[in-house]
């Protein structure tokens, strides 16, 4: 049975491979795949390697702290302005915005956190405010605590640092931006929109070294006017109104693999049409009669001819974005895409691979899904125009739209397949790699399961 | 395998149209069957039914005693001729039987041979796109003959082709037959198979009017005409009438005799005195025999005649 | 002149795919018109009064879907005689070819036309049903879509006339081309891939003539109501650019289709 389906293999391959123009529409899509990706690579570039490295921003309230020692507060209340707005105590080199740090600290949704540095961040317990934080010092040793009472205390971390002898320490708040999508003139634009976080501290003291009185000010720019940070003292009692963010930033959020295969939704237009003439061709020159006269299983034939293409595809796939792959990268290293913000990628790299062989994969089942709806409306007038819309055309509408429409369209579309090459993850990616290249050998079986059924059923 | 076609009780139909209705006969080996009508009379659909192409309303259509869906090898078993111009015409006529090989699994040293048998050598390397329906005609006939089969089908061989393309393929259909093949030839023109076909099978509107050899439908045809030439002709009408005879002018000199054998109407001419210069036994033509059957078949049933015509 | 376009009106007229294609144009016109307008709103927009969103482009969006089905018919009135080899009947019939070609020109355009008409004023009266439930009420300075609004009527009678010149450059690029497979991949390549590629030219200059140029971005300039003068051209100029591409395929597809062998 099996050599029989070899048979059929065989012998559409041979027919896919003896009609001059289809072989060289699979290879115009090599080519336009190839050549519009370094084309598109050679465009624009990045200053992400002089951007900033780190964020560090917030209200600091602080006095200088000599030695070993430590620094506790009581955060008695702390307002939601963000699932991430900070407060807590800090240890800090200086005042200087980027100076190394180590704080304890409590937010709104995601628990106590124990950080330095910019680099380290453990979770301690979920709890929220009201809570005790404490920081201590011993050496370059620098451990974080946190207590309900102010008299059991729980260690959440702790981090090597070497400090100067005299460093700051003290309470801190920041609030980081939300992200928030703009909709204006029928166009999405996507910004940061600064948050101001508030909290109150009490029991604060800071232990080593002379008693000194408290400071405060903005560490790094604010967003906001000092009026509206800043710290005020009570009886005891600190409130504290501080914006930004204390973290590493990730630099350059190009997805550089993804933007390698830019060429690929211009390849797949030759990839439409070859799929789709390999089944309506037979179909509008009767031809399909010598088919199914030679093999009267028509499903089987059918599933030959998917396989063939498929394959065919996936080869002149695999060359298309490996090609690309290779072009683009020095292009994008020419235009300033270099390490550290963007590390160099190799081809056998495992993200490079999944995205080079998962975008062959993508042509293939789009072949696949062409060749099945060929033969369900067995003209190559209507399949390929349905398949233009079904791919083209939400490209050139994703601008305009709503970007949660966008996003939808995105997943629950063919279009979905495209993810398979994306490497990072950002607010506008619709769908997982793998999730998204099942969407679309979802709708392949789909048409191929419909087309089977329907050459069966009607007459040749 | 048996060589032969078996078609029983066969009934299709498109839509509101009949094509076939309740057709029987069996094409057996060793024989070139003509299969013939009109156009439009249902030949091509009965012959896609037979290659399991179409799926009939009703009936059977059998290949030595299966069913052609269920054949592993079918181009082993039956090879067709359908649609000369069913070829893709970017591809050479060469990789055109290689996909058709590759798909029964047949040695790819048979496509030589069959593209040697129709002559076609020297033009196997060229696309088919180029080619003269004569030369496609020949490149179906060669993928008919892929196979070695033991049963064939060819739909209007002759269309398309030369007088020596004609003389050819009748040639080729009488060797084939003499192999001990079962060759199932369609036409519309019963005179393109007065020479080549031993049997024939003539259907109208979809219903078969005559299975039978060629040589009993030329004897039915002829009846019992004896054809006359004399210079009196009048007073032989009325002689022979007299004598019981229905006796009809057909020119000047002639007259078409029937109710009496030759012999006794020399006789009656001889007692009178009156002299011919020929006497005959009328032999029709195929051709004759075959508009005689078929001008029944349109009076009889005309109203699905125009649909008909429209699926050929 | 009479005779041939009420031929080729006959030969369109009796084939079933043409009546299919243009009530596909009007239904998918109205259909994606419908849906992108009910998936915008003015939640995120900084104030509803500041959305400046073009409520009547954005009910016309369908256009985007609904040129491809004009497409394909303009293409295949063409590319359908070669592929059945009717061609040599048709110039049996009618040997003086300019007037063939101008004959399917003026039959595919008119019933174009029409179902543009009716694609476009079904988008139009969809959006006026939908806008104000998203928040595009007059009280925020949308008033309800109306033919009576002089930029209202330009873009809806320029999207009509832009349906019309689709046509037109789509037979005359299946005169160029002559296979419908080709023609189509062709025409689209121009509409759509054409701006796309154009973002991507090194050349500044270069670039902004192909994507200000190119014949869908210009010729849809006609629907612009909002922000008309930060447009690279006026309207009318748009549409007049895709006039010209539509005018430079029907004079070639004249040329080669007078002079070539049938």
């Amino acid at each position: 049975m099996s050599d029989r389906f070899g048979h059929l293999v065989r012998a559409e391959w041979t027919k896919f491979r003896s009609v001059r123009r289809w072989v060289l529409g699979l290879l115009i899509a090599i080519g336009l795949t190839v050549v519009l990706s370094t084309l598109f690579a050679s465009v624009g570039g990045t200053d992400a390697n002089s951007a900033p490295a780190v964020a560090d921003r917030f209200h600091f309230v602080h006095q200088p702290m000599t030695g070993d020692g430590s620094v506790v507060a009581r955060v008695s209340g702390q307002e939601p302005s963000h699932d991430w707005a900070k407060a807590g105590v800090m240890i800090k080199q200086s005042t200087a915005s980027g100076s190394p740090y180590a704080a304890i600290l409590v937010t709104p949704r995601n628990g106590v956190r124990f950080q330095a540095d910019f680099r380290t961040d453990i979770g301690g317990s979920g709890r929220t405010a009201p809570l005790w934080l404490k920081l201590t010092r011993s050496g370059t040793t620098i451990t974080g605590y946190e207590s309900a009472d102010g008299t059991t205390w729980t260690e959440v971390g702790s981090v090597s640092l070497s400090l100067p002898q005299t460093v700051e320490a003290g309470m801190f708040v920041a609030s980081p931006e939300i992200v928030e999508i703009q909709r204006q003139f029928g166009g999405t634009s996507i910004g940061g929109r600064p948050t101001l976080g508030r909290a109150t501290f009490d029991n604060a003291s800071v232990s080593g070294g002379e008693p000194a009185k408290w400071q405060h000010e903005d560490i790094g720019a604010s967003m906001f006017t000092s009026d509206e940070t800043g710290a005020t003292e009570s009886g005891g009692t600190f409130t504290v109104s501080g914006s930004g963010e204390i973290i590493r930033l990730q630099q350059g959020d190009d997805d550089l693999i993804f933007n390698s295969f830019t060429g690929v939704v211009f390849g797949l237009m030759a990839v439409i049409v070859v799929a789709v003439l390999f089944i309506t061709s037979e179909f509008k020159r009767g031809m399909i009669r010598t088919t199914f006269a030679a093999s009267p299983r028509r499903g089987r034939v059918l599933v030959a001819k998917a396989l063939v293409i498929g394959l065919v595809t996936f080869v002149a796939g695999l060359a298309a974005t490996a090609g690309a792959f290779l072009l683009s990268q020095p292009q994008f290293r020419a235009n300033g895409y270099r390490p550290p913000a963007y590390p160099y990628v190799h081809l056998f790299d495992g993200v490079v691979m999944r995205a080079v062989v998962g975008g062959a994969l993508f042509l293939a089942l789009l072949a696949v899904l062409s060749l099945g709806i060929g033969a369900i409306l067995r003209r190559s007038a209507g399949a390929i125009a349905l398949l233009i819309a079904i791919f083209i055309v939400p490209q050139i509408l994703f601008g305009g739209l709503p970007l949660n429409v966008a996003l939808w369209v995105g997943r629950v579309t063919p279009v979905a397949g495209l993810a398979i090459m994306q490497t990072t993850k950002r607010w506008d990616t619709a769908i997982d790699p793998w999730p998204g290249l099942g969407v679309l050998a979802g709708y392949a079986a789909l048409a191929m399961g419909v087309a089977i059924w329907q050459v069966r059923r009607r007459d040749a | 395998m048996e060589a032969t076609i078996e078609v029983n009780g066969l009934r299709k139909r498109y839509g509101r149209t009949v094509a076939v209705d309740g057709l029987s006969f069996t094409v057996q080996p060793g024989q070139v069957t003509g299969f013939v009508g009109p156009n439009g009379a249902g030949k091509s659909t009965t012959m896609r039914v037979i290659l399991g192409l179409d799926a009939p309303d009703e009936g059977t259509a059998l290949v030595g005693g299966q069913p052609y869906r269920m054949l592993r090898v079918p181009l082993c078993h039956v090879g067709a001729l359908l649609d000369a111009g069913a070829i893709h015409p970017g591809r050479r006529a060469r990789d055109h039987l290689l996909w058709m090989a590759h798909s029964n699994g047949i040695a790819t040293a048979r496509i030589n041979e069959v593209i040697e048998m129709v002559g076609l050598t020297s033009a196997a390397r060229r696309r088919a796109g180029g080619y003269s329906l004569g030369m496609r005609q020949r490149l179906g006939i060669a993928g008919a003959l892929l196979g070695d089969p033991p049963v064939l089908m060819f739909d209007e061989p002759v269309n398309g082709l030369d007088p020596e393309g004609i003389r050819w393929i009748r040639g080729l259909l009488r060797s084939l037959a003499a192999e001990g093949r079962a060759v199932l030839v369609s036409s519309h023109l019963m005179s393109e198979l007065q020479d080549t076909a031993d049997h024939l099978v003539v259907i109208g509107r979809g219903r078969l009017i005559a299975d039978t050899t060629v040589a009993a439908l030329v004897a039915a045809a002829s009846g019992d005409r004896v054809v006359l030439r004399t210079a009196h002709r009048t007073e032989a009408m009325t002689a022979l009438a007299s004598a019981g005879a229905t006796v009809a002018a057909t020119d000047r000199e002639a007259v078409t005799v029937t109710g009496l054998p030759a012999e006794r109407i020399a006789a009656v001419l001889g007692e009178r005195g009156l002299s011919f210069s020929e006497l005959a036994a009328h032999r029709a033509t195929l051709e004759e025999a075959y508009m005689e059957l078929t001008r029944d078949a349109v009076e009889f049933n005309s109203p699905t005649v125009r649909a008909e015509a429209n699926n050929e | 002149m009479r005779s041939t376009v009420y031929t080729e009106w006959t030969k369109l007229r009796t084939v079933p795919s043409s009546a299919w294609l243009l009530i596909g144009t009007v239904v998918s016109t109205v259909a994606l018109g419908s849906l992108i307008t009910a998936s915008v709103n003015t939640d995120f927009c900084p104030s509803p009064v500041e959305c400046f969103e073009d409520t009547p482009k954005l009910s016309l969006t369908g256009v985007y879907l609904g040129q491809l089905t004009v497409v394909v018919l303009a293409v295949l009135a063409m590319t359908n005689e070669y592929g059945t080899r009717m061609i040599q009947t048709t110039l049996s019939l009618a040997p003086r070819r300019y007037r063939v070609l101008s004959a399917k020109a003026i039959v595919v355009t008119a019933v174009v036309l029409v179902a543009a008409t009716v694609g476009v004023l079904g988008s139009l009266l969809v959006g006026r049903l939908i806008l104000p439930r998203n928040g595009f009420t007059p009280l925020h300075g949308y008033p309800p879509l109306s033919l009576g609004d002089g930029p209202t009527l330009r873009a809806a009678a320029g999207t009509v006339l832009y349906f019309g010149l689709i046509a037109l450059l789509s037979l005359g690029v299946g005169a160029i081309v002559r296979d419908t497979a080709g023609a189509i991949t062709t025409v689209v390549s121009l509409l759509y891939v054409l701006p796309i590629v154009a973002q991507f030219v090194p050349d500044p200059d270069v670039r902004k003539f192909l994507l200000e140029y190119a014949p869908m971005s210009a010729g849809l300039t006609i629907q612009v109501t909002v922000g008309v003068d930060l447009l690279p051209m006026r309207p009318w100029a748009g549409i007049g650019v895709l006039a010209c591409w539509a005018s430079a395929a029907m004079i070639a597809g004249f040329a080669l289709f007078r002079y070539r062998d049938a």
